[in-house]
């Protein structure tokens, strides 16, 4: 048999098509494959949960399980690390017909997805010398780039809120999923930054000033242009400040074109 | 006799786990390398990383690939290859591994990843995929690969040669040399019923030709009544520690390691499954 259909076809036979070519038969050939199954079932659960925090524990561990295994499925990984894979999910679980009565699903699961890269990303720390161009160059050259995993997650639900409620514990949680269920029902939009504290992801909640601002600078934008999209209510000196000291700031450049 | 109180136990080495990262790191106990696996590594830095990087500075570092497909007749992930070869720069590593399984294949909508140890047939094409992906790794990395023997739940019905003459030619034809599971053995030879598993896995490696045997892995096995499972989450079975013996015995004092992936235990008992490795070292 050639290699290649060989191993097509014990894929699906894993996938449940009839199993052709094993020495093993009957019980035993079943048996076999079903290992294989089990493992790639808890592998799909283990992976997912592992960047999909926040979701798992708003559907529950066990309608966690049905949906990674559903997803891995529909989405099978193309890679050979499973910390790449799962890039789907939140768009996956958005348009999920189960999931339906919690619309902020799929948003809560961009931001899982934003924070596990953002602790994948390259290190970096601020180049403090660039930052003298911002007092001699010309605005419209300039570029201020945030570290590596930097990632504006905009929602038109209260996902930072949602996401903040479940690192917590005991009563601190309790009241915190009281703002959950408050905010939720007033479908409370946030803005959120994602950049990494020591090696830990974090959340920092933007204005919308603020979030114009990331992403515009996400983008590529020069500082001039940057400042004309966050507008009237934006802090740049203040915002600067804070860049600096919680190293959200890789540095500033020029642009060559 | 080596023991655990040696400066260094004889070339035995542990799986690095997350688990006990910070108090390897902080205790280094004597261990002759630590083994991780490599995709766990791929990413393109944070914490993992920098605490691969500061095991470095203590111990050899072994790369143990899980996810190329060295058997894949599709052939390789360019961007696999890629990562290893970075991090492959960056560690340094001691050894670099992976198994003799298949895991990419043709799905729906293109090439798909198992993410699973996939058996391969034992035949002149399949040895002829494998030594082409074997060879090409080796190009890249420039250095040679061990390649693990498989704990396989099924097979092929139409193998052509035996599993140790796979090996034998693989390794003749490309240079690569072999990582010898000794607890794959005996989880087949369980899975097989053969009468006697310990016989059966020490005519396994009798089989093998000497020189072509790198790294020997041992591990702890389950049985859940219907199959046993090669998961690494238990101690080493002795009739595993009497093959491991064996192996040494016929070639040489070859690197150990303990492998524990699954309800990973305190530090301290993966350090005495190591020390009584380094006992068979003699």
């Amino acid at each position: 048999m050639d290699e290649a259909q060989r191993q097509v076809a014990l894929m699906r036979a894993l996938a449940g098509a009839p199993a052709d070519g094993l020495r093993e038969r009957g019980a035993r050939a079943a048996r076999g494959l079903e290992a294989y199954r089990a493992n790639a079932e808890a592998s799909a659960e283990r992976a997912l949960a592992a960047v999909f925090g926040t979701v798992q524990a708003m559907v529950g561990r066990d309608d966690f399980r049905h949906l990674a295994r559903e997803f891995w499925s529909a989405h099978p990984p193309q890679r050979g690390d499973l910390g790449e894979w799962g890039a789907a999910f939140p768009a996956w679980l958005a348009s999920h017909p189960a999931m339906a009565p919690w619309p902020y699903l799929g948003d809560s699961a961009r931001l899982d997805v934003a924070l596990h890269r953002n602790e994948r990303a390259a290190d970096a720390a601020l180049d403090a010398a660039s930052l003298s161009l911002l007092e001699s160059g010309d605005p419209a050259r300039l570029r201020l780039e945030l570290m590596p995993g930097s990632a504006l997650i905009r929602s038109a639900w209260p996902i930072a809120t949602i996401h903040r409620a479940h690192a917590l514990e005991g009563d601190e949680a309790e009241r915190a999923f009281e703002g959950v269920r408050d905010a939720i029902a007033a479908e409370r939009g946030e803005d959120m930054l994602v950049v990494r504290q020591g090696w830990r992801a974090v959340v920092v909640p933007l204005s919308q000033p603020e979030a114009r601002w990331t992403e515009a600078l996400l983008a590529g934008a020069d500082l001039a242009s940057a400042l004309d999209r966050a507008g009237a209510g934006f802090d740049f000196a203040a915002w600067l400040q804070a860049a600096i000291r919680n190293d959200w700031m890789k540095g500033v450049a020029v642009s060559n074109d | 006799m080596a023991a655990a109180g040696d400066a260094r136990l004889a070339d035995v080495g542990i799986g690095l786990r997350q688990p006990h990262y910070a108090e390897l790191l902080r205790t280094t106990p004597p261990l002759a390398f630590v083994e991780v696996h490599s995709e766990n590594f791929f990413a393109d830095g944070g914490a993992a990383l920098a605490v691969l990087q500061q095991a470095r500075s203590s111990y050899a570092v072994s790369l143990h690939g899980v996810g190329l497909g060295l058997g894949s007749a599709v052939g390789l992930d360019p961007w696999h290859l890629d990562r290893l070869l970075r991090l492959a720069d960056r560690i340094d590593p001691v050894r670099v591994s992976d198994h003799a399984c298949f895991a990419r294949a043709e799905g729906r909508g293109g090439v798909v990843h198992a993410n699973d140890l996939l058996p391969i047939a034992f035949s002149e094409a399949s040895l002829a995929v494998m030594a082409t992906n074997v060879s090409q790794v080796q190009d890249r990395l420039r250095r040679p690969l061990l390649v693990e023997n498989l704990s396989s739940y099924v097979s092929f019905a139409d193998d052509a040669m035996s599993e140790p003459e796979f090996f034998a030619r693989l390794c003749r034809g490309t240079g690569c040399g072999m990582l010898l599971d000794v607890n794959n053995l005996m989880v087949n030879a369980l899975n097989a019923d053969a009468p006697d598993p310990v016989a059966a896995c020490c005519a396994f490696v009798d089989a093998l030709p000497a020189g072509i045997v790198g790294e020997i892995h041992v591990a702890g096995y389950c049985e859940t009544g219907e199959i046993v499972i090669d998961d690494h989450g238990s101690r080493v079975r002795p009739a595993v520690w009497a093959v491991c013996a064996h192996a040494l015995r016929r070639f040489g004092a070859l690197p150990v390691l303990v492998e524990w992936d699954t309800d990973v235990p305190a530090l301290g008992v993966l350090l005495a499954e190591a020390a009584h490795a380094a006992t068979l070292h003699g």
